[in-house]
């Protein structure tokens, strides 16, 4: 069966950029062929807190190709935050080397240009900077008596926790640690931009079109509509590509002050310091809970720092609000600043640490109670969001649970820790609940058909992004289907700002909003030539453009939430199983095999969707086993600073991942059914390792990432 | 990266001509440690002489019956030769259990000697490192020191040596054949090719200035039975061991006749674990006895503020590898 030729959704159809990408011919920001090319290195700090004193850069600028040295001293000026502590979003403005104070090791402060890559690399080692040093705050354990509440204040609560604990015939009061983490991309930070007299156009490599305009217009104060930005491939982001940093007003403020386009592009060490991290988190979890595992009280407590001047909270405690029936619960956030760069959105922001935290507690208290982690979660069930009352869309995960044991054998599982070996190793499973939000968002979209050589082409054109995860596919797809023609018809335009403007890719929303504003855009064309064709017997979208007498047509649709929509809590749901093996005697352990069971709505692609959550797999494990990025503790820089020292799972680690759907089409979530799958993958995959660690071991990991150091000197805890 | 010459040798003679005619030249073979450092800006020769299509890029019969490793040969053409796993299973062991495919294809086996640390304190130029720059001071000594050493290290340096292959070499006694500029050869026995850093860190190893390393001469072939490479890691590929142990036995009439064991991880250089051997030979291959060998073994480790859980962490894994060795099938 030739798999290109199927129409519509649901099918398992090749990437439509496939080969592109594998023969090269996708173009990434930094690949653009622009004439008159320059190129710009960035300059980082080299102290974690002080202020620069003198700047020598007669010696750079001396260089052969050099064609300017920029420093806080002759940068222009740019638009300022209006206070102290700026709440970060995703169109938060990007100032940079505004001043002579340094907040973090590895800030920007300064930017050599020059004819070539190599000149500009060169001569950015040979400017000198002299600094009044001053004494970083560091240490998380010393900067805890500065905590805060941040400005958009996140607590909540319902009951109240401490008469639930009253009750409770069990408890449970623990703390989890997880580290600094990076993003990573495999693709650079990169940009190509062009100031061009105001009439600003940008290749860079960003999640969502639409804020990086707003971000480039606002921090150099001009007309928005004067800011062009094309993404067209981006390769992955996760979440440090979802706003422009400040490498893209660099390179533009260079471009400005020498009137060449400048290509940027942000190292791998760069990519350290200067495209925002994940902070270290901790979350402390209170439970209450009867003797026949009825849950009376969850507590959630999360302290995170944040720079000394943003402020950015990760809603760990999210999760905790949502995921189990409970009368009392409470959740809340606390700030701390320090002289680290600002955190950021990463791989499933609050869902990813918190379901850490909450799905280790959930086991641990389990194991207290002496019943079956999953009897424990399902007891503990709902149906309807506690933390809102709006009834779920659709909430299977107690489907995807029982399902998970059966395809998983959880019935083989140890019944007591440290109980089951295989020569040196010893064995245990693990299981978690994942949930993560599904939003739809506004997204317009236009179609443009062409009749030619008796058959319907079209073109479908959005400012959406594919971050890798298919979304020229399913895309091509869903035009294929609501106009009924073949998927080789369909050319899908995505990653410029001349388009219809959509949310972008981000918080697992882009596949629904996408593909409905996909949907708007054909059943509007549809209408459109119904309406033009008159009376008529046609039904097939050629017939229709022969009745209407059309060559071609273009139609926009807009689709958004609706009231159902907003009347549901909409989830995705699932399940991850893990066994691993433990060496008895060393500490180092192996991931045997995975299982992940997910319910989130109707599939597109089974073919990129298996990707996406085999991906998120490997990216939890990579959180629970590698994932850490260390600070040294007297001069503030990551020890951490290259993949040779920041580890990423390798396909050893990973052995087999199976992924089974639980068939759903949630037309609550939007009309054609979809919800996210990108972050659930992730979500709670550490806990589910943590927790066949513990298996195994008897050993309770509460401090990520398990390296066989922590394991090895982690005394049991199981009796 | 800062500019530099580049030559690229054809002949031992003109390698060892260039290295003379430059200034503060090296010679590069696969460069996968130090065009890294160069790029990093740590390592700044003005000229790199390239050795790696010398002729020396075979595996020979030697004199004494072992084989000669060419020094141009790249690690993963060393490790898959037939003959190294045949004769000298312990080092193909050690020497694929490093890096990656793609980096054991560059790799030359001369390079792999001349490995520079991993610390992140020698990598990051705004740093104080000795090794790096003599008398800035170490960085590591009161910093981040959960990999650093816990044998021989002074307060100049607290680096460890991170080759998996050097580790397996120590274990089997091998030695180092050097050109000299002035176009003798001398040899250099493994155990002294590689130095501890006293107050000298920026010296790795004994080689003079300009010297050439051009062969590794493996004695008789050993511990073709009994032999394991055991590395403990943070993931299962690309990544340095936390620590290693390259243990060979020879096992005659139910007693331990000859035994080669080595440490990685652990030392400025690859630890030979001279007294854990010396008690082996002549008992029998029980894991009680494993048991005092590493007790032996650890006995002078010095640890840092944050590797104290090497040394009890280093007994499991020295037991671990000699009962893995003993029980191996051939």
């Amino acid at each position: 069966m030739n798999l290109n030729t199927s129409k519509g959704t649901g099918n398992p159809i090749d990437r439509v950029e496939g080969k592109l990408k594998v023969t090269g011919m996708a173009k990434y920001a930094s690949e653009f062929k622009v004439k008159n090319l320059v190129y710009a290195q960035g300059i980082n700090s080299t102290i974690a807190k002080g202020r620069i004193t003198a700047i020598d850069t007669a010696e750079a600028e001396a260089q052969p190709g050099v064609l300017a040295v920029i420093t806080y001293k002759n940068a222009e000026r740019l638009a300022q935050y209006d206070k102290d502590l700026h709440p970060l979003s995703t169109t938060s403005i990007q100032p940079v080397l505004q001043s002579d104070q340094v907040h973090y090791y590895g800030e920007y402060v300064g930017l050599v240009v020059a004819e070539t890559f190599e000149q500009a690399q060169y001569a950015a080692r040979l400017v000198k900077y002299t600094y009044a040093q001053e004494t970083p705050d560091i240490d998380f354990e010393a900067s805890k008596g500065k905590a805060y509440t941040p400005t958009e204040q996140s607590d909540y609560s319902r009951g109240n926790v401490a008469e639930g604990l009253a009750e409770a015939d069990v408890t449970l009061d623990e703390t989890y640690v997880t580290p600094i983490e990076h993003h990573h991309p495999m693709e650079l930070h990169a940009i190509i931009g062009s100031w061009n007299g105001g009439n600003v156009q940008a290749y860079a490599s960003q999640q969502m079109i639409d804020n990086a305009a707003t971000t480039i217009a606002d921090t150099f104060q001009i007309d928005k509509k004067n800011v062009r930005v094309m993404s067209p491939y981006v390769g992955g982001g996760f979440g440090s590509k979802l706003a422009a940093k400040q490498h893209v007003i660099l390179a533009l403020m260079a471009s400005k002050a020498i009137n060449r386009p400048v290509q940027l592009t942000v190292s791998r060490n760069q990519m350290f310091t200067n495209t925002n991290l994940r902070q270290r988190n901790e979350q402390r979890i209170k439970i209450g809970a009867k003797s026949d595992g009825t849950l009376t009280a969850l507590s959630h407590d999360t302290l995170s720092h944040t720079s000394t001047y943003e402020q950015y909270q990760e809603a760990c405690g999210t999760v905790t609000k949502m995921l189990y029936k409970t009368p009392n619960n409470s959740v809340t956030h606390r700030l701390m600043p320090m002289n680290l760069q600002s955190p950021f959105a990463m791989r499933a922001p609050g869902e990813a640490t918190g379901s850490f935290a909450l799905e280790s507690a959930m086991d641990e208290m389990a194991f207290k109670l002496n019943m079956d982690p999953i009897a424990f979660r399902i007891k503990n069930d709902t149906q309807v969001d506690p933390s809102n009352g709006k009834p779920f869309s659709s909430r299977l995960l107690n489907e995807c649970l029982r399902l998970g044991a059966k395809e998983f054998g959880w019935e083989n599982r140890p019944q007591k820790p440290a109980s089951k070996s295989e020569g040196n190793w010893l064995v245990g499973y693990g299981v978690s609940a994942a949930s993560r939000r599904a939003p739809y968002m506004k997204t317009s979209a236009k179609v443009i058909l062409e009749l030619k050589n008796d058959a319907v082409w079209a073109t479908l054109q959005m400012d959406a992004t594919d971050i890798g995860t298919g979304s020229y596919t399913i895309l091509a797809q869903t035009v294929s289907e609501y106009l009924d023609i073949p998927v080789e018809q369909v050319d899908v335009e995505l990653g410029d700002s001349e388009y219809p403007v959509t949310p972008g890719s981000g918080g697992s929303w882009g596949a629904a909003s996408f593909a409905n504003g996909a949907r708007a855009a054909c059943e509007q064309a549809l209408k459109d030539l119904k309406d033009k064709a008159g009376e008529t017997a046609a039904t097939t979208t050629v017939a229709l453009m022969k009745a209407a007498q059309l060559s071609t047509l273009e139609a926009e649709g807009t689709a958004e939430p609706d009231e159902e929509y907003k009347a549901h809590s909409v989830f995705s749901f699932g399940a991850n199983f893990t066994e691993v093996w433990v060496d008895k005697d060393t500490g180092v352990f192996r991931i045997k095999r995975m299982l992940n069971v997910a319910s989130c709505g109707k599939i597109l692609n089974p073919k990129t969707a298996f990707g996406q959550i085999i991906g998120g797999c490997v990216m939890g494990a990579g959180m629970a086993i590698a994932e850490r990025t260390e600070v040294e503790p007297n001069f503030g820089n990551f020890i951490t600073r290259s993949f040779a020292d920041y580890h990423v799972p390798v396909n050893l680690d990973m052995a087999n991942i199976d992924v089974v759907y639980l068939p759903e089409e949630d037309k609550i979530a939007n009309k054609m059914g979809i919800k996210g799958i990108g972050e659930l993958g992730i979500t709670s995959v550490a806990a589910s390792i943590a927790n066949a660690v513990f298996n195994a071991t008897g050993k309770r990991m509460r401090d990520l990432p398990l390296t066989p150091e922590k394991i090895f000197v982690k005394k049991e805890e199981a009796a | 990266m800062r500019p530099f010459n580049y030559i690229e040798a054809k002949t031992k003679q003109q390698a060892l001509a260039a290295v003379q005619e430059q200034e503060h030249a090296k010679y590069l073979g696969g460069g996968t440690n130090l065009v890294d450092l160069m790029k990093e800006d740590v390592e700044r020769p003005e000229a790199l002489i390239k050795v790696a299509d010398l002729d020396n890029d075979t595996i020979t019969s030697n004199a004494v019956g072992g084989l000669t490793l060419g020094a141009a040969r790249s690690n993963a053409a060393t490790a898959n030769h037939p003959e190294v796993r045949k004769q000298y299973p312990l080092l193909s062991m050690a020497m694929l259990s490093a890096a990656t495919a793609q980096i054991r294809n560059m790799a030359t086996n001369g390079g792999n000697l001349l490995q520079r640390t991993r610390c992140p304190y020698f990598f990051e130029t705004s740093m104080p490192c000795n090794k790096r720059e003599p008398g800035s001071g170490c960085g590591a000594l009161d910093g981040a020191n959960a990999q650093h050493a816990i044998f021989g290290w002074s307060k100049s340096c607290v680096a460890t040596h991170p080759s998996d292959m050097c580790v397996a070499l120590a274990a089997l006694e091998a030695t180092v054949t050097v050109q000299t500029p002035d176009g003798s050869e001398r040899t250099i026995d493994f155990s002294d090719f590689h130095r501890l850093p006293g107050k000298q860190p920026e010296l790795d190893n004994t080689l003079e200035p300009g010297e050439l390393i051009t062969a590794i001469e493996l004695p008789k072939p050993q511990f073709t039975q009994h032999y394991h490479y055991l590395k403990i890691r943070e993931r299962s590929s690309y990544a340095f061991a936390i620590l290693s142990v390259a243990a060979g036995l020879k096992v005659r009439g139910g007693v331990v006749t000859d035994v080669g064991l080595a440490m990685g991880g652990v030392a400025h250089k690859p630890w030979k674990l001279t007294a854990a051997e010396d008690y082996l030979i002549g008992k029998e291959p029980t894991t009680k006895n494993f048991e005092e060998a590493a007790q032996l073994a650890l006995a002078d480790a010095r640890t840092l503020e944050h590797n104290a859980y090497k040394v009890p962490m280093g007994i499991k894994a020295i037991v671990r590898t000699l009962e893995q060795a003993y029980s191996k099938e051939a």
